[in-house]
């Protein structure tokens, strides 16, 4: 079975689970009934928010299993996804989250010109990588960046090697 | 003060020499944001914002009306060009814009989808001017009961209309108001969802939020697409062209059709939920259903200036009618608007009928950025169009890097560490996962938004009245509202067992 048609069953199973823990924590709220009624204290609106996510998951789920026991009629027209396409997203994550980890240490600087440059080539055609381009977009947009923020909008940025060197 | 001096005030305020050069700015980014599809005015306000955190009040709100009416505009540009609508306001413009550049009428299309969007603004504008202080100088007096309605109402609204399935677009405001409860209760005190994490203690920062949502999931989500698509840009040709390249008698004949088309963009921009997105379709259709050429010169979608001139007339409209709530009631209608909110809060302005009272330099400040950013958009556009097509051709996978590092430093700035900019990720992630389950993202963040001002003015209300919720139901203005909400509720939820029926 495809994801596509089973995608609105998970769905509400997922807000289900999650409707059940949000009510769990919303019961842990504490309140405190001697200054606020228990009809305006702090856990009223978590409460029927949960019961509201609960139910409309509920919908979701019956819309979805019905859904995914209908035979077939509209055919899946969209473009199915090749293995590069996937491949792409995984490593867009893996370059966002890197870049996130090594700024503190690296510095502004070296870690955006290391996620720029490597991020170009994921999301280029692979008969367009064009390397020195890339090296050259990347080197100026950094440049221009730092020059604007750090000293035009004297915006603090992670500090690294470069930075140091720089004087900053 | 009288209106004239406030109006006066207001212009001064602006037309400084940075509030010109921060409008030239905004509008010319903003064209470039709108033309790229991909990119959109909401982006635009989030990536300049970082930029005016250390400007004044006034400054940073020009700079941002700026990229707002700049961004809307520029979708013509690829609409009419590259057949593909820079932003979901220019879809209407494809249908007569592309077949005009067919026709090899290429200017005539750019020119009056330029003049057609100044005009949208500059009516709305000056409506806006009009309509926002009465209703200001009303929602003055509006109590809990009032605001409670007024927010359930326009999230009612914003989850039915803005998506195609009904069950989603509530769950996605329901989730967006959940992740708005986090943090210190604003009434009693105490600590809600937050696991002892003393970061969770503030809540989510709704810059962080929007940010993520929008920029950071775009930009996830074009990972998939960006090793395929390839667009043809097509330069125009300006040989022979005089003015905006149509006559004037082609303008008076459309002036007609403009002015529904700017009252239709108006209204739709007031409604909460309903955008930019919608009032060019909407426009587009009805200019449709009253033409009454379409025997000697073809129908609509055949490349007549009259597609173009409803679509541009009416998405440039939507603006100053997205304002009138913003200003009036702190109440956004859609994501752009939400973040425009985002601005006002950063800079210490809560949006709402005593911004009218108090700040009205503000308020006057932006009608008058308005007014002056759309005459520098009419020239900008006119006289600068190869340098926007030229950029269209600036590949998304250089883009996009870049942007995501602005969206960074942005998220950085917020809090001087590197809180948000995780908490930008996570949005991210989340945005990405919405696209992929097709939840759509507009509810979610104006229940985000709207959320504690509906569960502050419930409360608050229910300890007034010791418990009883008759007295938002006996309350004039509230009881319209809350009556309205209740029936776009149920008109969704029976349309389609009525169709079943008859089928």
């Amino acid at each position: 079975m495809s994801f596509k048609k089973c995608k609105d069953l998970i769905l509400g199973i997922v807000m289900l689970l999650f409707s059940g823990f949000y009510l769990f924590y919303a019961q842990q709220i504490k309140t405190r009934p001697k200054l606020t009624p228990s009809y305006a204290s702090a856990k009223i609106m978590p409460t029927l928010l949960g019961i509201l996510l609960a139910v409309l998951s509920i919908i979701c789920i019956i819309q979805g299993y019905r859904k995914m026991t209908s035979p077939d009629t509209q055919s899946d027209s969209s473009k199915k996804l090749d293995k590069g396409d996937v491949m792409a997203v995984v490593y867009t994550f893996a370059v966002i989250i890197g870049y996130i980890l090594i700024m503190p240490t690296l510095g502004f600087i070296l870690s955006t010109l290391l996620y720029l440059f490597l991020q170009m080539i994921i999301l280029a055609p692979p008969e367009k990588r064009n390397y020195a381009l890339f090296a050259i977009v990347t080197v100026v947009f950094t440049a221009f960046v730092f020059v604007a923020f750090r000293i035009g909008l004297q915006q603090l940025l992670p500090r690294g090697i470069i930075e140091s060197l720089l004087g900053f | 003060m009288s209106t004239l001096q406030l109006i006066g005030g207001g212009f001064a305020t602006v037309l400084t020499p940075t509030g010109l050069f921060l409008m030239l700015i905004g509008v010319a980014v903003g064209i470039v944001f709108g033309a790229l599809p991909g990119l959109s005015a909401t982006m635009a306000i989030a990536l300049f914002l970082p930029v005016t955190y250390a400007m004044a009040s006034s400054d940073a709100m020009t700079l941002l009306m700026a990229l707002f009416i700049g961004a809307i505009s520029g979708g013509l540009i690829s609409a009419i060009l590259l057949h593909i609508p820079g932003t979901p306001s220019s879809v209407a413009t494809c249908f007569d814009g592309h077949p005009l550049v067919k026709k090899g009428q290429a200017a005539k299309a750019l020119g009056v989808g330029v003049v057609f969007s100044f005009l949208g603004t500059i009516f709305s504008t000056l409506l806006l001017m009009f309509i926002a202080p009465q209703i200001a100088r009303a929602a003055i007096n509006f109590g809990n009961f009032e605001f409670f309605s007024i927010a359930i109402f326009s999230l009612t609204m914003i989850a039915t209309l803005s998506s195609g399935n009904m069950v989603k677009g509530i769950m996605a405001g329901v989730i967006g108001f959940m992740f708005s409860t986090v943090g210190t209760d604003a009434i009693e005190g105490t600590a809600r969802f937050t696991f002892g994490q003393t970061t969770l203690k503030g809540g989510f920062d709704m810059l962080a939020v929007m940010v993520g949502l929008f920029a950071v999931g775009e930009i996830i989500s074009a990972a998939e697409t960006s090793r395929h698509s390839d667009e043809e840009v097509i330069q125009p040709s300006m040989k022979g062209v005089k003015g905006f390249g149509f006559s004037m008698k082609e303008f008076v004949g459309q002036l007609g059709n403009a002015f529904r088309s700017a009252l239709i963009g108006m209204g739709i921009g007031i409604l909460p939920g309903i955008g930019g997105g919608t009032s060019n379709m909407m426009a587009y259709t009805v200019a449709k259903n009253a033409d009454k050429h379409a025997k000697e010169l073809g129908p609509l979608g055949t490349g007549r200036i009259d597609g173009v001139v409803a679509s541009e007339t009416a998405n440039n409209a939507t603006i100053g009618g997205a304002m009138v709530p913003l200003l009036t009631l702190g109440i956004p209608g859609d994501t752009t608007t939400a973040m425009l909110l985002g601005a006002l809060t950063l800079h210490g302005l809560t949006p709402g009928p005593l911004l009218f009272q108090n700040q009205a330099n503000i308020v006057y400040g932006i009608f008058a950025a308005m007014l002056i950013a759309s005459v520098i958009m009419l020239f900008m556009e006119f006289f600068g169009l190869r340098i926007f097509v030229k950029l269209l051709s600036i590949p998304k996978y250089i883009l996009l890097p870049c942007v995501f590092v602005l969206c960074t430093i942005g998220a950085y700035a917020l809090k001087n560490n590197m809180s948000q900019v995780i908490a930008c990720l996570v949005f991210g992630a989340l945005g990405f996962a919405f696209k992929k389950l097709e939840i759509p993202s507009t509810p979610f963040i104006l229940g985000f938004i709207l959320g504690p001002l509906a569960e502050v003015n419930y409360r608050r209300g229910m300890i007034r009245t010791k418990g009883s919720f008759v007295p938002f139901l006996t309350s004039p203005i509230s009881a319209i509202f809350l009556a309205i909400a209740v029936i776009v509720l149920l008109v969704y939820i029976f349309k389609p067992l009525m169709k079943k029926k008859k089928a």
